[in-house]
């Protein structure tokens, strides 16, 4: 039981992390229909970033979420206003092709300037771990990452729900021809998207980099997850992605416990293939027209 | 001259050409260059089938193309089966797990074809790490030595040179492009244009859609596989990032991309950018042009920073490539050169 309970908890604080990833991924699908593969390359942008800040500032990884933040806000801006912008209205495949050679510009850039090497972040506490009773421990990493993640998501949720803005963006998500028409600048709110998705991103990287190897190809892994995550809550959902990001977080753990950690993407996978074929709009969708 | 005359006689004489090749040239490197760009249209030209004229952008082909190489490789190292009998197991698991793939994929529509493809290609990439006992895990199998190919007992050739492997690629290229044009003028290319223009309105025409997508897809299929056995007897080498990573994938989507998508020589042209371009980069040849020209000074900071690192830059140029073509050329090279020899047109009337 306490095995049950320890792969259930860890599951579900790294699953913090996933939701994240897949919120900003379901963010900038739902404004602008644009499935972003280079979303895991944004993440590890973020994750070289809190590297950089650490190292050369000796800023706390968590402390520093303040800085990467932002910053990886204005990098989202820049992508969607330079490249995104210009294909919104292209054909499907052409999306996803810039969006993949854009991910190949960032890994490999990044690769010229810190060599393919592993990087390791340690802190204080990288390897410490908290009692919580019952035998059940929490790494204190993954506890603090988990609930900077609540917080941030919950102020998510009340930037979308109460602002202006944030209801403009899911004005657009609903219908950007409607939400024009009504005066909402959808190019903004566009750009504001992809900014979000990404400081999203760069944040989930900054969130885990005390506890994963940091190199310039670790974003693949965590594209094909934010996929995932997102088609499993539904393609454009934020509460689906949240849900989808914790799903995944306890199917990956509880897979790697009983039945063995070379499976669990396998079966992360096959999960995957199974909402495509019977439930495509996936736990929180609408159907799709 | 008529077009119909002159596009036979142009392709017989650099057949022709290809043919003599290794009757002139000894260079192993060169050879290694043929071989190499070989290779390169065989896997664009095989998604072009699929990608190009049907229109379903798979980015999962890693899929076939590490299965076949898989395959005959397994069968070589453990059965000692030579890789020319190797290679019919490789393409009938190919069809097999094509049509599996088929039927689970074909039922979603754009993006969601898109993810379920990369999802498939990477369950296998994950299965080839986990099952060690088969496939030797990530360490990969190594099989170098090949037997000698015989007929009625007269050894025709012994594979100690590349010459063998240079007309080999040289057949299974003009098979390869042979496939496509035949598919491109017959009624199954009609059809698979049709279902690439609108999956709806090829529907109501009667088209079996589902029927015609597989078909695309086995044909690619056996294609890649073909391309992916021939990779892994030529590299002697297989592991599961080199030949079902889902970098093998994009590879071969970009030289169909970057040449022309459902064009005949979109492919050709495609390999003819890249392999020299990215052979360039990892050779270094680049870091040493620039230092000869005496734009960089070799000893210097920058110098020294290009050579170590400007070989492992080739996918970098994959990734500029693909932004600049999709963002200024959508139809590739073979798009953009007809756009010019269109204009050029208009002016002289």
């Amino acid at each position: 039981m306490a095995v049950f309970m320890q792969s259930l908890i860890s599951g579900i604080l790294i699953g913090g992390v996933y939701a994240l990833i897949g919120i900003g991924l379901t963010l900038i699908f739902g404004v602008m229909r644009v499935i972003n593969f280079a979303h895991g390359d944004i993440l590890m942008v973020g994750m070289y970033l809190t590297y950089i800040i650490f190292t050369m500032l000796g800023i706390d990884p968590f402390v520093s979420v303040l800085i990467t933040f932002p910053l990886m806000f204005l990098f989202g801006g820049f992508l969607q206003k330079v490249f995104i912008n210009r294909v919104l209205n292209a054909l499907a495949q052409n999306q996803i092709l810039l969006t993949i050679g854009l991910g190949l510009i960032m890994s490999n850039t990044v690769m010229l300037i810190f060599t393919s090497d592993y990087k390791i972040l340690t802190t204080t506490y990288s390897s410490s771990t908290i009692q919580v009773g019952g035998g059940v421990s929490v790494s204190t990493p993954l506890l603090i990452s988990f609930l900077i993640t609540s917080a941030i998501t919950a102020a998510l949720y009340w930037f979308l729900l109460k602002t202006d803005t944030g209801q403009a963006i899911r004005a657009t998500a609903q219908d950007r021809d409607a939400a024009q028409l009504m005066g909402i600048n959808v190019k903004r709110m566009s750009i504001i998207a992809f900014g979000l998705g990404a400081a999203l991103a760069g944040t989930a990287g900054a969130l885990i980099s005390p506890t994963y190897y940091i190199f310039p190809q670790v974003g693949g892994v965590f594209t094909l997850k934010a996929f995932v995550i997102t088609v499993l809550g539904g393609m454009g959902s934020v509460v689906g992605a949240t849900l989808g990001g914790i799903l995944i977080g306890v199917t990956e753990s509880m897979s790697a416990v009983y039945i063995s950690s070379g499976w669990k993407d396998v079966i992360v996978f096959v999960l995957f293939l199974l909402v495509l074929l019977f439930k495509p709009s996936g736990l929180m969708g609408k159907s799709r027209t | 001259m008529n077009k119909t005359i002159l596009m036979p006689i142009v392709v017989l004489v650099v057949l022709g050409g290809l043919l003599a090749i290794p009757k002139f040239v000894d260079s192993p490197y060169a050879l290694h260059m043929m071989i190499l760009l070989f290779m390169s249209v065989m896997m664009g030209q095989s998604w072009n089938i699929l990608g190009g004229y049907a229109g379903q952008h798979s980015v999962g082909h890693a899929a076939y193309f590490g299965v076949g190489a898989y395959t005959t490789m397994m069968l070589m190292h453990t059965k000692q089966i030579a890789p020319w009998y190797g290679v019919w197991a490789g393409i009938a698991l190919v069809v097999v797990v094509a049509l599996i793939i088929g039927s689970i994929c074909f039922r979603l529509r754009g993006p969601y074809f898109v993810l379920a493809s990369i999802a498939v290609a990477e369950i296998l990439r994950l299965s080839a790490i986990n099952l060690t006992t088969l496939t030797n895990g990530a360490e990969g199998i190594l099989a170098t030595e090949l037997p000698a190919f015989k007929i009625g007992g007269n050894i025709i050739t012994d594979f100690a040179t590349k010459v063998p492997f240079y007309y080999i690629g040289l057949f299974l290229v003009a098979l390869t492009i042979a496939v496509t044009y035949v598919v491109q003028h017959s009624k199954l290319g009609y059809f698979f244009q049709a279902i690439r223009e609108d999956q709806d309105a090829a529907h109501s025409l009667g088209i079996s859609i589902s029927l015609y997508k597989n078909i695309a897809l086995v044909i690619s299929a056996v294609l890649t596989s073909l391309a992916g056995s021939f990779y892994g007897i030529y590299v002697g080498f297989v592991d599961p990032p080199t030949v079902l990573g889902l970098d093998v994938s994009v590879q071969i989507m970009l030289i169909c991309i970057i040449g022309g998508m459902g064009t005949l020589w979109g492919p050709v042209l495609g390999s003819l950018v890249l392999v020299p371009l990215s052979e360039a980069l990892r050779s270094n040849m680049i870091t040493e042009a620039l230092v000869k020209v005496g734009m960089v000074n070799a000893e210097s900071k920058i110098g020294i920073f290009l050579k170590e690192n400007l070989s492992h830059a080739h996918v970098l140029l994959y990734g500029i490539l693909v932004v600049v073509v999709i963002l200024f050329m959508p139809d590739g090279l073979m798009g953009f050169i007809k756009k010019l020899a269109k204009r050029r047109k208009q002016e002289a009337v």
